[in-house]
């Protein structure tokens, strides 16, 4: 991955990425590396469905929430790193 | 032609739509080459005597058998089965606790005993993970008999459908997964069935970790004519995979599957429902 072209994290995304990075185990991954706008799963970072449930486990742990399997933006919200922080810190109690 | 048996099976009776198995296991026999071929592959690793074509129509029978059940298990008509149920009180205690579980299946037998009867005779909270493309069009017409088992459906192959997994847990559901089959994507673990080597997916044993519920196994198998057997075993309390030690966990909780598979396929040789190259080639 080419740390020079990719868009800039904020710091609340960096924070998220670390926390992605940590989770899942991501040890070839540096998480300042993760481009907030392409995609976390498949093609992307090469997440599934069980790094989605870890990772909205340490969500509810971290901010207090939880995500809903029901919601219909749920496409949108995992589809990456900048669009996942937003819905944290539209949701998050902590 | 499947709305054909589907008319047939529900307008006949059982006794006579079965007379349907013998042609369409002739037609499987003829047309159905790759299928021949795994069964005849498969019964050679289990059979202790020579394999006969006989054998492997008898295979198809089966199988053929266990759908056409499906019919009268999900139109509610039990009483034209003679199902026997072993180790319920394992389910028991869970559901009695109010906490979920894992049913870890496979496709040895039929896993709609335990669906249909479970959710429409006893009332029971199941759910079934499922991949999305999977038998499309025989899910469809056989879920069309029955909307309220066919709801019964967690999609896998989208970012949030453990979180559904997750949810339905929380609320106290068994949630099935058939554990022995996997598709492209997955992850595979080189694990012994007959003794000899085959991919066994490791998601429904990393989501199970992650997931922190206690593990029932089931084996719904067919014993000829109208007799099923359902089988619980208990498998985990807990499982638990070590990030450090990854591979040695997984293969360890694997194994222990596989053994399980191994000693159903060796007891009812003829529930063996993966009519695909199962095993290892190069091995």
């Amino acid at each position: 991955m080419n740390g020079s072209d990719i868009a800039a994290q904020t710091p609340f995304e960096q924070e998220v990425a670390q926390l992605i990075v940590t989770s899942l185990n991501l040890e070839e991954i540096e998480p300042a590396n993760i481009d907030p706008e392409s995609p976390l799963f498949k093609d992307g970072l090469g997440l599934d469905s069980i790094d989605a449930l870890e990772l909205s486990l340490v969500i509810s742990k971290n901010y207090g929430f939880q995500l809903k399997s029901d919601d219909s933006n749920n496409v949108k919200i995992f589809s990456n790193l900048r669009s996942l922080c937003q819905h944290i810190e539209s949701k998050r109690k902590k | 032609m499947l709305y054909l048996i589907r008319w047939i099976a529900i307008h006949l009776g059982r006794s006579t739509s079965r007379l349907i198995l013998y042609p369409i296991t002739f037609y499987f026999l003829l047309f159905a080459p790759s299928a021949r071929r795994a069964s005849y592959d498969y019964l050679c690793r289990v059979l202790n005597y020579p394999v006969r074509p006989w054998h492997v129509a008898r295979h198809f029978f089966h199988f053929s058998a266990t759908i056409l059940d499906r019919v009268f298990l999900l139109t509610g008509r039990f009483s034209l089965l003679d199902i026997r149920i072993h180790n319920l009180d394992l389910v028991e205690r869970q559901l009695a606790e109010g906490s979920g579980c894992i049913l870890l299946g496979s496709h040895i037998g039929s896993f709609e005993a335990l669906r249909a009867l479970g959710i429409s005779k006893y009332k029971l909270p199941v759910k079934v993970v499922m991949q999305e493309e999977h038998n499309e069009t025989i899910t469809r017409l056989l879920h069309s008999l029955n909307p309220e088992v066919g709801k019964s459906i967690i999609k896998l192959g989208k970012p949030d459908s453990l979180l559904k997994v997750h949810e339905y847990l929380q609320q106290g559901y068994l949630v099935g997964i058939l554990g022995d089959r996997a598709v492209e994507a997955d992850q595979t673990i080189p694990c012994e069935v007959l003794g000899e080597k085959a991919e066994l997916p490791t998601g429904p044993i990393l989501a199970a970790s992650v997931l922190s519920v206690p593990v029932i196994l089931f084996f719904g198998i067919y014993n000829g004519t109208n007799r099923y057997d359902i089988y619980f075993e208990a498998f985990a309390e807990k499982i638990i995979i070590e990030r450090e030690q990854h591979d040695c966990d997984m293969t360890r909780w694997l194994q222990k599957y596989a053994d399980r598979l191994t000693f159903h396929a060796r007891q009812s040789p003829y529930n063996w429902f993966n009519f695909y190259e199962f095993w290892d080639a190069d091995v």
